[in-house]
């Protein structure tokens, strides 16, 4: 691609990202993943395809799901934009992102910040959606892991969770100890 | 990341504001909808305007309203998601909603517009590629080559891309207009001859020219319809051959309007030729639906360009149509 001469400038935007608002200087052709990621290092959001096949990049644009990858941040302003790193209240996780955990719907991980914002969106429709539902939700969101069936088990059962506060404040790194070759114990 | 291209972004409040900008700078300003079929083929290189305009601030186009005397109005800005969960239409026109919803994922039905379903790119193996992947052998006659690398033999001088938009078929089948707006004026055609047939440029709009909607007329209510898709999976996957069936029926079943459009088989939306001669003023029985099964999978023309063999596809539009007549036969008895 060859660059054209005028190239424009970076342009002032406000966005406003998990309830703050952001200032921030940036090219107008750039991607509303591309800001959260390199501007706002906000790297819970993944980027796999760029080509708005896989969902990975998936964040909640007021409230409904978007592809942050197909997004231009010049058009967010104004609009409320909900990250992976927004959904914890009051320093406990979600309870999405609590039965994530408890129903084991994590395994490589790359999925998950997106299959859990279209999660969140069709609770905030639903509070106590069906398998059909959430299978339905997660219909643009591939994983080469699970295979789907603890998703749509998180999903269906987060409700629950909420009910009963049992969303846990979530492990820092260091709590998992030091790392341990499985081979050696070393 | 691979960034995109670099341009200016605007956001004009006004048609008329847009009408001007778009006049002043032609082809080097594009149009951006929900951008979820504009922003990858940035991605890809395939098109690098100097500005691209969105309409999302454009207040008229978000309009989506019924009438009994102007039938259904829906503005170029409307999102898949509001059509496919609106009760007016799902009510009067359960087919279109059947296509909407059919479309790609959820989240990209959230962001899409009707008008970039309508103004969709067509489609193809040798153009929806990066720069690197298209590098490496002859350009195709889409991106500036010689030849159309899908057609067959790969010699041909005309585009063979493939159309694949699903909300289409289902308006062509009931009839809908289309408006397009520049500085100059508007015009008003059937969404039949919005489409060219030329992969390369598919569809009639002019630069300069806005899409701002469709109508569907009011006298298409009663028309029993259905849209049925053809994928390789059941989410997110483009059409590899579509079929939408409108069919009114009058006193004991005596069918007295039938048109039917493909999609994903061809350059364009294929509105099969014979099928009202074949049946209007007729009953649908097993021979006349056999017949018309035959004519879609002779009016399909499939192109080496996307999933699935050609004859399998041919074979599907066969099969689909015969579906779709059994089941508004059913519906109707
Ligand atoms: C993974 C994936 C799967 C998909 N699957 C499907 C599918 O199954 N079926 C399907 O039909 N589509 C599919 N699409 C394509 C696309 O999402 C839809 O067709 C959508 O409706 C396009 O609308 P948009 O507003 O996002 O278009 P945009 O990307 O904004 O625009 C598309 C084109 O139309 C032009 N345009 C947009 N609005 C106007 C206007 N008002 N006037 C003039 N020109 C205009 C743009 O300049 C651009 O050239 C898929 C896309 C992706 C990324
Ligand atoms: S990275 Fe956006 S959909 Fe894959
Ligand atoms: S957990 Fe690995 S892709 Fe879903």
């Amino acid at each position: 691609m060859t660059e054209t001469l005028s190239v424009p400038a970076k342009m002032p935007v406000r966005l406003r990202v998990n309830g703050q608002n952001r200032d921030l200087l940036i090219e107008p052709s750039a991607s509303l993943l591309q800001v959260l990621r390199e501007d706002l290092a906000l790297t819970g959001t993944k980027e796999v395809c760029l080509l708005g096949s896989c969902g990975a990049c998936t964040v909640l644009i007021d409230g409904k799901p978007a592809l942050s990858c197909l997004v231009l941040a010049m058009a967010c302003r104004g609009k409320a934009i909900t990250t992976i790193e927004g959904l914890m209240e009051g320093g406990d996780l979600h309870p999405l992102q609590q039965a994530f955990i408890d129903k084991g719907a994590v395994q490589c991980g790359y999925c998950t910040p997106g299959m859990v914002m279209v999660g969140k969106a069709l609770l905030d429709e639903k509070p106590n959606p069906t398998a059909e539902e959430a299978r339905q939700a997660i219909a643009g969101n591939l994983c080469r892991c699970t295979g789907y069936q603890q998703i749509v088990e998180a999903i269906v059962a987060a409700p629950e969770i909420a009910r009963t506060g049992s969303a846990k404040r979530p492990a820092g790194l260091m709590d998992s100890g030091p790392y341990l070759m499985p081979e050696t114990g070393e | 990341m691979i960034p995109l291209p670099k341009f200016r972004y605007v956001e004009p409040t006004t048609l008329a504001e847009a009408a001007a900008i778009l006049a002043a700078e032609g082809e080097d300003c594009q149009i951006l909808g929900g951008g979820t079929d504009l922003v990858p083929s940035m991605r890809q290189g395939i098109f690098a305007p100097k500005t691209v305009l969105s309409l999302q601030a454009i207040d008229g186009l978000g309009r989506l309203e019924w009438s009994e005397s102007d039938g259904l109005s829906i503005g170029a800005g409307v999102t898949l998601r509001r059509l496919e969960t609106d009760a007016t239409l799902r009510k009067l026109f359960p087919m279109l909603a059947q296509a909407v919803s059919e479309v790609a994922s959820p989240s990209i039905r959230h962001m899409a517009t009707l008008g970039g379903n309508l103004c969709l790119d067509t489609r193809c193996y040798y153009y929806n590629q990066s720069e690197d992947w298209k590098a490496c052998s002859d350009l195709c006659l889409k991106v500036g080559g010689e030849f159309c690398k899908a057609s067959p033999g790969g010699k041909a001088k005309k585009c063979f891309a493939v159309f694949s938009a699903d909300v289409v078929p289902a308006l062509i089948a009931l009839k809908a207009q289309v408006t397009l707006v520049a500085k100059e004026g508007e015009r008003t055609l059937d969404l039949a001859a919005f489409y060219s047939g030329d992969g390369a440029r598919p569809n009639a709009l002019k630069p300069g020219e806005i899409l701002t909607g469709v109508v569907v007329p009011a006298d298409r209510v009663g028309i029993k319809g259905s849209y049925l898709k053809y994928r390789i999976r059941q989410t997110i996957d483009y059409p590899i051959a579509g079929v939408a069936l409108a069919l009114r029926f009058g006193a004991s079943g005596v069918v007295s309007e039938a048109r039917l459009v493909l999609g994903g088989v061809a350059s364009k939306p294929v509105l099969v030729k014979g099928i009202a001669e074949l049946l209007e003023g007729q009953t649908l029985d097993r021979a006349r639906i056999e017949r018309a099964a035959q004519l879609a999978r002779k009016a399909a023309i499939p192109q080496a360009n996307t999933a699935g063999q050609r004859a399998h596809r041919k074979q599907m539009i066969h099969e689909f149509t015969t579906r779709a007549f059994e089941d508004l036969a059913r519906e109707a008895r």
